[in-house]
């Protein structure tokens, strides 16, 4: 391949119904889409799987007004905040968030996230990291919807303020605010793995 | 406030002992089939009902041809109706016929 096609040349494409272009932007994206939703949603499994699903098709659908203004990041994961917060409403109307694991319905495994360092655990450290990873996924799921978004886009997606600001509508003092309260919460939730780890 | 600051990497930031745990547990990644069932999602959703004419023709033209539709018949429908015209000779012109019908079958009677 001579060169990777950007995300904007894609979008063009994209508009005049081309697939293969399609294909190659969700394979692009899909690890921060699939990741961000799954963060939102309380963890991976078919929920988190199909929410994915149905922002690409509407990536799909809005690609006659898209208009390569911005970065296409920033667009995508507007349309991801929009969506997961449409959907979390929906869901918190449904039925509270449980904390149990989630399974994989085909597989049967867990879902909880691989230990990232892909090496073969002990049983001991795998234990070590399965307790660690919970205690995260609950202290991130147990904060707002706002104040779990901005953490995810700066921690994981390493977005500017100012980008973040632009995704979720706020202003830069407010989206700071929230990132202020939301280490507060989590250095209490996860205060024994923080003096644990001194 | 200055330590505290220094010690967490600033008032905006999670500080580093919170990021290194954060980064330890990174969020899961997509499965390796779902760049292949979206695309399969959008092929269906292509072929069904959903996606018919009136989803191709566009919210925007169907609720512009609704709206169309409501003015044209405001419109006549506030038009004041015609009155029928009927004119004298058309009158007079019935009732000679009625006339000459009723000679005639007083004819046919023997009356």
């Amino acid at each position: 391949m001579a060169g990777e096609v950007s995300d904007e040349e894609l979008m063009t494409r994209i508009r005049e119904g081309d697939e293969e272009a399609f294909r190659v932007l969700i394979e692009r994206h899909q690890d921060r889409v699939y990741g961000t939703v799954a963060r939102m949603m309380g963890g991976a499994g078919p929920e988190a799987e199909e929410v994915a699903q149905d922002i690409f098709l509407r990536v799909w659908r809005s690609a006659g007004t898209y208009r390569a203004e911005g970065k296409f990041t920033t667009w995508l994961m507007t349309v991801v905040r929009n969506l997961v917060f449409t959907r979390a409403g929906q869901r918190k109307r449904r039925k509270d968030i449980d904390g149990e694991d989630r399974v994989d319905e085909e597989t049967g495994e867990s879902l909880m996230e691989s230990h990232p360092d892909g090496s073969t655990p002990t049983p001991l450290a795998n234990l070590a990291y399965a307790d660690l990873a919970k205690a995260v996924e609950e202290a991130c799921r147990e904060l707002p919807e706002n104040q779990r978004m901005v953490v995810h886009l700066r921690q994981y997606e390493g977005m500017e303020f100012e980008e973040i600001a632009k995704i979720t509508g706020m202003s830069l003092t407010a989206v700071k605010a929230l990132m202020f309260r939301a280490r507060e919460s989590l250095k209490k939730k996860l205060s024994g793995y923080l003096t644990a780890s001194k | 406030m200055a330590n505290k600051r220094t010690s967490e990497g600033g008032a905006d930031r999670l500080g580093p002992e919170l990021e290194g745990l954060l980064s330890r547990v990174p969020p899961p990644k997509a499965p390796a089939w779902f760049a292949a069932k979206t695309l399969a999602r959008l092929r269906e959703q292509k072929l069904s009902p959903k996606e018919t004419w009136s989803w191709r023709l566009g919210w925007r033209w169907m609720w512009a041809a609704g709206t169309a539709a409501l003015v044209v018949g405001w419109v006549l429908w506030d038009k004041p109706a015609q009155p029928a015209e009927i004119s004298d000779a058309m009158v007079f012109a019935a009732l000679d016929a009625l006339v000459e019908q009723d000679e005639e079958n007083r004819w046919w009677a023997g009356l």
